[in-house]
């Protein structure tokens, strides 16, 4: 009797443990959809059986277990940053590239090649009223063009700006939610598959924005820091960052009217914006910082395109003002064309324009020599076209190769973000497939797993070997 | 005719890198074995194109092409060593938890056998 006493409490016993089971089963299928949700399992204890020493045997379920490995969810938040910046790098490339007609049938130099043009009809005709009208009007496209390039990518940088900010605010939002969930934690609740969830989903969130590491401690709580080492949040408390517009003043800015440039600060107030290098931040920073300044200036540079509309304006008024207008006497020489804002180096191409008070007559033709030449004027302009003397050169190219230069360098540039995203998207891919591989499986499994990779690694890298060197020789091979 | 046959060659081996890429991401033990199978298929292709490389040289059509399979190999290369660190550095980190550091201070060498199972 009091064996099948003991029987049934057994059997009860187990009926419990496999209930629980069911549990954890069905609750796992519940959140097959919860974002940052990991598996969960329960253990079943074998108990000891011994039917004279009393011992009924069974099963007793144990703790749950949750299948989450933290390094292939860092693996996963790693890739997940890099995804982010180079997303971004081609989001905002791409219409700065918009900007670099390169085509030559549109922009400045489209505008260019218009005034190139009219320089060389005018040579022809040096006295025909229309001729010095059309170098009058194409002038006036150069200037607009300049302006507008220089207007757009402005806008560029401004959007850049609001971006920068917008995610800066976007990843405060999301460090108060762990500093709240860390609070609950906290309070008791670090076992909750739920809270572990939504701290595993906001922590992937927050990757694709910066370079974040995490720490899970004991008490359940998990530590975040961004770029190594700028705390983010630790235990409760959440620690700011912000954005804003700056000059540098060390080193003394050279251009000290500059468009300023984005830093970020953590809340202790250090700029860590060198710092700051990966995810969507650090890409929005390259571009403001780094990109965009290489082509409207910043507190160091004048920027490529105000360099080459400052050193174009004072090319064609140096032949124009070095002609004469009429031989006289006395000769009477020529007047500069274009005017722009003198007193800063980086917004000559936004404030580049014709002056309005130049008339066709007042255009010079006459280089006076030696040799004297009737038509001079215009036909050294004409040579801007195709340079020959280093004068009517920019950085020793002409100017519609410098235009070039910085369209190559953008379209280069969004053309490596792209290879580099295209790249990045199997690597996150890769990392999602290698933390659901390593999801819920024993020891003894990676065990095996891991065996079997090494074994594939070896024979993989053999022929990855062979390849390098055989595609590298056919494109030495092939190369002209 | 020869370079069509070239670029023919080209565009083969490199669906040949993007069909290991797919392997590669996936990344299981199985995956990675199809993998190596592909980029045995493409690295004995490659070689055998070598020999008929000298009558393209200077083909922009067929260093394109060339340029097109580099690229896509560097991508497979990414995703092989990414992977291979994603394993390489799991197992230190394993050997670390589970067997703490060495003298040299490197992580102890993780054991897959004979494990004990502490039960209070």
């Amino acid at each position: 009797m009091a064996n099948l006493l003991a029987s049934l409490i057994s059997s009860a016993d187990t009926l419990q443990a496999y209930g629980s089971v069911l549990e954890t089963a069905q609750n796992n299928v519940s959140n097959a959809s919860t974002p940052g949700y990991a598996k969960q399992r329960t253990s079943l204890y074998a108990l000891p059986f011994d039917p004279e020493g009393g011992a009924t045997g069974g099963v007793r379920a144990g703790d749950l277990q949750s299948s989450r490995n933290e390094y292939a969810e860092q693996a996963v938040r790693q890739q997940n940053t890099g995804m982010g910046y180079e997303q971004q790098m081609v989001d905002s490339l791409t219409p700065l590239q918009s900007q670099f007609d390169v085509s030559g049938n549109q922009g400045i130099p489209a505008a260019l090649n218009n005034l190139f043009e009219s320089f060389s009809a005018w040579a022809t005709t040096p006295n025909n009223d229309a001729s010095r009208q059309t170098v009058l009007d194409r002038a006036g496209q150069v200037a607009s063009a300049f302006q507008q390039t220089a207007n757009a990518i402005g806008v560029q940088a401004t959007n850049a700006e609001q971006q920068i900010r917008q995610t800066v605010d976007q990843v405060n939002q999301l460090t108060s939610q762990l500093a709240n969930y860390n609070q609950i934690a906290l309070q008791g609740n670090k076992d909750d598959a739920g809270l572990s969830a939504q701290v595993h989903a906001t922590l992937e969130q927050l990757s694709q924005y910066v370079d974040i590491t995490t720490s899970f401690q004991d008490d359940g709580s998990v530590s975040v820091l961004m770029n190594g080492e700028t705390p983010l949040v630790i235990e409760d408390k959440q620690y700011r960052i912000s954005a804003g517009l700056y000059q540098p003043q060390d080193p003394p800015p050279t251009y000290p009217n500059s468009p300023a440039s984005m830093q970020v600060l953590s809340s202790d107030g250090s700029d860590i914006t060198a710092k700051t290098t990966g995810g969507q931040l650090g890409a929005l920073l390259e571009v403001r910082n780094q990109s965009l300044a290489s082509l409207i200036g910043d507190a160091y540079q004048p920027g490529d395109l105000n360099t080459m509309a400052e050193q174009f304006a004072d090319r064609v008024n140096q032949v124009l003002t070095a002609g004469n207008i009429s031989d006289g006497p006395p000769p009477v020489s020529g007047v500069p064309l274009f005017t722009y804002d003198t007193t800063n180096d980086t917004a000559v191409a936004q404030s580049l324009s014709v002056d309005p008070s130049v008339t066709t007559d007042q255009l010079a033709t006459i280089d006076p020599g030696p040799p004297y030449v009737s038509n001079g004027v215009p036909l050294g302009l004409s040579q801007l076209a195709t340079p020959v003397q280093d004068a009517d050169k920019i950085n020793g190219v002409s100017y519609n190769q410098y235009y070039g230069q910085m369209a190559g360098r953008v379209g280069s540039q969004l053309d490596d973000a792209t290879n580099r995203q295209q790249v990045q998207q199997s690597l996150l891919a890769q990392a999602k497939e290698l933390r659901d591989q390593y999801s819920g499986v024993s020891l003894d499994e990676e065990a095996t797993i891991l065996i079997q990779f090494q074994r594939a690694y070896q024979a993989n890298s053999r022929f990855i070997t062979v390849l390098d060197q055989l595609t590298q020789s056919t494109i030495d091979i092939l190369q002209p | 005719m020869a370079a069509a046959g070239s670029i023919e060659d080209f565009a083969s081996v490199r669906a040949q890198l993007e069909c290991a890429c797919r392997h590669l991401t996936l990344a299981s033990p199985v995956a990675l074995d199809q993998a190596s199978e592909v980029l045995n298929s493409a690295a004995r292709q490659m070689a055998e194109l070598q020999s008929r490389l000298p009558e393209q040289a200077g083909n922009p059509a067929a260093l394109e092409e060339a340029w097109r399979v580099r690229r896509a190999f560097l991508r497979t290369r990414t995703l092989l060593y990414s992977a291979a660190a994603f394993h390489g550095n799991w197992t230190r980190v394993r050997g670390a938890i589970s067997g703490g550091y060495t003298r040299t201070g490197e992580p102890g060498p993780v054991l897959y056998a004979s494990r004990l199972c502490l039960q209070a």
